[in-house]
């Protein structure tokens, strides 16, 4: 309270200006130091240079066991393949630019293509070009296959896509105190996939082809003065889906039992959704440093995304209406409908440092989003009697989140820090209520007051240790696993015993309990890990880094069987080990500059509730040929199995032969 | 008691506001002369009201030579290359050599000192007990002297509270000051997730997992959802779009709004159901089973007064969980993440 008392009296003083402060008298020039014995590196060189290196390569790869979970899982394909670029050219002449950095790899039928490149001018521009094509293939029968008693293998939320984003932003007058930027960024998703056509009692899997974009374009500027920094951004996207799902052969379904006598089908679907969107955002922040003893800082963003639906359908086959047992053969829903939803955020803190071992950092934070839409839903059963049905629905989601949180940091010596802190979240919800429950909403509340403390140690010889911990009694979350009497603690530590010998271990653990009767959740994980990396000789000749993590989890749940309505547990296990090692070495008698073989890769291992075991060994061996040419052999192997599901067991080998070229 | 005790936050002085380049004296923190006075005032006045121990200076014996009073003065990064030729030479391979060059900037010629304080007793003694060594500070204080600069810039806005901060992570942990680009600020993936790894051993862990991120894969990197220097999320989760969370970025098919918003995605995020790091189980669930991720929520427990605040308890009441059409829910909830049709999320 005295050091608040002192800062709040001293702030007005703060603002007087007063004559300069000699806190240092001139002293007398030192003599020029005398000339160094080498001469040092020019900050030039004379002309434009490149470096870099280029990886080319052929990769042939077998697989064994399913090949559908080995496309989910590694995905990697045989042919030719770039491997990797990574160029940098400088420019001593700095006309256009001083450094062009490209790099990328994948290209070639990977299922990651990247290409990046930083193009900067000092004083005139900074360019970063952003690339990545990234594939998604998913087929894996256990996670959504109802039919699979039957011995049918199909996921039925599978897809075979890919998205891909690009971005690009150019900073003006970088280093100077007013600096615009714009920025461009393109994401896209398409392909191929199944997915399921829900008509009252049945579903039937049908094809399915996503395909959406966004565009975000963006603006701003950055003002950097002497005492404060500003960052104004004005941006938008716009996005647009167009996902269509269709059939046109017989299709029973996954409830394949007759109703009523009749035997339910789909014999053809269109379902067309034409979904568009937009949306503006503005970004303000604000840092300052008014005095050195006072950090300030808030954000203000704010967002509107809109969204408008125009979706169709039309399906034909034999049909049931549960509601009316009416029996109907066509049907064409017509469907508009849009949402709105302001997003507002805003923080607001500061830093005050009254005297010179203690930091307190305060702050709040609200974040609040109103979503509020609505539909008009035209239903027509086309036959056998015309009916048509005209349903409007609205929905809304109301969120409105609240943070405040102290922490003080005390540096007890100049190597321990102790710090204290404690955080306030409170908030509320409101959603429509669900179908079932009758009620027209659903409120929620966040209530939790938590305790956070800490403490980090830095000793000489290279060891340093921290630890985290924070914990709340719990009062009231907005779902039923949220996080209520919670206690977290989080212990690392580095020790360097020489330079070229470095041991880290890490130790979390979260405990995480809802006595509530109805609810009665029970929350543990625990991770611990050990690394090790060895670099003798500055990495000369061998080079060894190794880690091995232990992971549990425990979870244990109540709810209520739908079908009798007693009441169950919920159970998950997970029992992690998780190891990975490499080894590089420069084979003897061969120079420095000779053969290398780097041996190492990875194994999983987890028991519990999905006992999985993921192995993924490589090997590599590298020689030069010429002076920027070196050959290389890389094999992996990735073993993949799951006990409860055999067959989607996997097994491959990939063996790359490839030239490594270098400038 | 020595000045620099007193008023060790206000070095070095910002570039903005920095006298003319060394050679020559430069006042300690001249660019704050009243908050300085304000600053030592309220040092000096808690101080004796928390009643520290007096500084080892005040306790040295009476008869000890006087200290030497002469500050340090600035003499130019020529003076360090004489006896650190190759921390120079790597150097000039940095973007910080642009201060050596700038002369906007208020240390040129002078880079070195801009982080290392005057440097002519050092030159004179050679010993390095009078030069400052910011990897030897406090991480607080030796982080201001990067801050002093940096501060005001866009990443830097959540620094104050985030994670690292808090955890006396320093600046020079993640950045090299002393080597090439690469090594200031890592661009290439590999080389990021490599820094990271060196004390997240656990999350890199989960990475080696089957269903992931693909991190090991150099197609992501930890700063493409974190950023490490903080954000307003937990966990320094990016933000796009202003205030949308990071995932949205990439996964812009989820981002809505939705005319039928599943609740979760917008109150606790995707890690209500999805472990981005990696798991064990396929689409990165946080059970082995679909239903299960459901049910923990949606458990059919009837809106009991204890219970009354928290969303989304009561469907599914019809399911009959023994039938295999009902033992995956997305496969009729399709629309898991949003519906713009059902309010069911069934398409």
């Amino acid at each position: 309270m005295r050091i608040w008392l002192l800062v709040l009296a001293a702030l007005p003083l703060a603002a007087q200006q007063t004559a300069p402060t000699a806190q240092e008298t001139p002293a007398t020039p030192v003599a020029a130091p005398a000339a160094p014995q080498t001469p040092a590196v020019p900050l030039t060189t004379p002309e434009t240079t490149v470096t870099g290196s280029l990886d080319l390569g052929y990769r042939f790869n077998s697989v064994g066991g399913s090949l559908d979970t080995y496309r989910f899982v590694v995905d990697m394909g045989s042919g030719v393949r770039l491997l990797g670029l990574d160029l940098t050219i400088e420019s001593a002449a700095r006309k256009w630019f001083d450094r062009i950095d490209v790099r990328g790899s994948g290209w070639g039928g990977d299922p990651y293509t990247m290409a990046h490149l930083d193009a900067t001018r000092h004083d005139w521009y900074r360019l970063n070009f952003d690339y990545r094509d990234v594939a998604y293939f998913n087929f894996l029968p256990s996670f959504a296959d109802p039919t699979i008693g039957s011995g049918i293998f199909l996921d039925q939320q599978s897809f075979d896509s890919h998205r891909r984003m690009m971005d690009f932003e150019l900073e003006l007058l970088p280093g100077h105190w007013i600096v615009p930027y714009v920025g461009y960024s393109h994401d896209s998703g398409f392909g191929t996939g199944i997915t399921d056509f829900v008509n009252g009692i049945n579903s039937y899997p049908v094809e399915d082809r996503p395909r959406d974009s966004t565009n975000n374009y963006r603006g701003g500027v950055r003002l950097e003065l002497k005492k404060f920094h500003v960052t104004l951004e004005q941006g938008g996207t716009t996005f647009k889906d167009d996902q269509q799902v269709f059939t046109s052969t017989q299709n029973f379904g996954n409830n394949t039992s007759p109703l009523l006598g009749e035997q339910l089908n789909l014999t053809g679907l269109t379902q067309t959704y034409g979904v568009r969107g937009d949306s503006i955002y503005s970004k303000a922040v604000l840092i300052a440093n008014p005095t050195p003893w006072l950090d300030l800082f808030g954000e203000f963003l704010y967002s509107r995304p809109d969204t408008s639906v125009n979706y169709s359908q039309y399906n034909v086959g034999q049909f049931a209406d549960l509601a009316t047992l009416l029996f109907y053969t066509s049907e064409l829903d017509l469907l508009n409908a849009a949402a709105k939803q302001p997003h507002t955020t805003a923080r607001l803190g500061f830093e005050i440092r009254p005297m010179r071992r203690l930091r307190v950092i305060e702050s709040w934070t609200t974040d609040r989003l109103h979503n509020a839409s609505s539909a008009l839903l035209n239903q027509q059963i086309l036959t056998p009697a015309m009916t048509t049905l005209l349903n409007s629905f609205t929905d809304l989601l109301v969120m409105n989140y609240n943070r405040e949180q102290v922490d003080a940091l005390f540096d007890l010596t100049s190597r321990i820090t102790l710090r204290g802190g404690y955080r306030y979240e409170w908030g509320d919800g409101l959603t429509d209520g669900a179908l079932i429950s009758g009620a027209v909403t659903e409120t929620g509340q966040l209530k939790r007051q938590v305790g956070l403390g800490g403490m980090s140690y830095r000793a000489l010889a290279g060891l340093s240790m921290s630890v985290d911990f924070e914990g709340s009694g719990g009062d009231r979350g907005y779902f039923r696993t949220s996080l209520q009497d919670y206690q977290k603690v989080r212990i690392q530590a580095r020790y360097q015993v020489r330079p070229s010998l470095v041991f880290s271990a890490g130790f979390s653990v979260l405990s995480n309990q809802n006595p509530n009767p109805a609810v009665n959740y029970s929350f543990l994980s625990r991770d611990n890990s050990a690394s090790v990396t060895w670099t003798p000789n500055n990495s000369k000749r061998v080079t060894v880094t190794g880690e091995y993590t232990r992971a549990t989890l425990r979870s244990d749940i109540n709810y209520i069987v739908p079908q009798d309505f007693a009441t169950a547990n919920s159970i998950y296990r997970d029992n992690v080990h998780e190891a990975s090692t490499l080894v590089n070495l420069v084979i003897p008698g061969f120079g420095a500059n000779g053969p290398r073989l780097s041996a190492g890769g990875s194994l999983f291992r987890s028991s519990g509730s999905r006992p999985t075991e993921f192995y993924q060994p490589t090997m590599r061996f590298t020689t030069p040929s010429y002076k920027h040419i070196s050959w290389y052999g890389e094999w992996r192997y990735y073993g993949f199995a799951e006990p409860f599901y055999l067959y989607e067991g996997f097994r491959s080998q990939l063996v790359t032969i490839g030239m490594h070229f270098t400038r | 008691m020595r000045a620099d005790n007193l008023i060790p936050l206000a070095w070095p002085p910002r570039f903005a506001s920095a006298p003319p380049p060394p050679p020559g004296p430069r006042p300690f923190g001249a660019g704050h002369p009243q908050a300085l006075a304000v600053a030592a005032a309220v040092f000096l006045l808690a101080a004796a009201a928390l009643a520290q121990s007096p500084p080892a200076d005040a306790a040295a014996p009476a008869q000890s030579p006087p200290p030497d009073t002469k500050p340090a003065t600035y003499v130019g990064s020529e003076a360090c290359q004489m006896c650190h030729e190759d921390i120079y030479n790597a150097f000039q391979k940095n973007p910080h050599i642009v201060v050596e060059k700038d002369k906007h900037r208020g240390f040129e010629t002078g880079a070195c000192e801009s982080c290392h304080g005057p440097g002519s007793k050092h030159v004179e003694s050679t010993s390095a007990a009078d030069i400052r060594d910011p990897a030897k500070l406090p991480v607080a204080e030796a982080d201001r002297g990067c801050l002093s600069c940096h501060l005001n810039r866009p990443t830097q806005v959540g620094r104050i509270q985030s994670g690292h901060a808090r955890n006396q992570v320093s600046c020079v942990t993640c950045h090299a000051m002393h080597k090439s680009a690469e090594d200031l600020v890592p661009r290439r993936r590999a080389a990021i997730n490599a820094k990271c790894a060196g004390c997240h051993t656990a999350e890199w862990a989960s990475f080696q997992r089957p269903y992931k991120h693909k991190l090991p894969e150099g197609a992501m990197s930890c700063v493409d959802c974190h950023n490490p220097h903080g954000s307003l999320l937990s966990h320094s989760m990016r933000t796009v779009s202003a205030n949308e969370p990071g995932c949205l970025n990439c996964h812009g098919d989820k981002r809505g709004p939705f005319v039928f918003e599943h609740a979760p995605l917008r109150f606790e995020g995707c890690t209500v159901c999805h472990e981005p790091h990696g798991s064990a189980n396929p689409r990165m669930l946080t059970r082995a089973e679909v239903r299960f991720v459901c049910l923990e929520c949606h458990a059919n427990t009837p809106v009991t007064a204890a219970a009354s605040h928290t969303l989304g308890g009561v469907p599914p009441s019809f399911h009959d969980l023994l039938a295999p059409q009902f033992q995956n829910c997305t496969v009729c909830h399709v629309k898991v993440h949003g519906s713009n049709v059902s309010q069911a999320l069934l398409r």
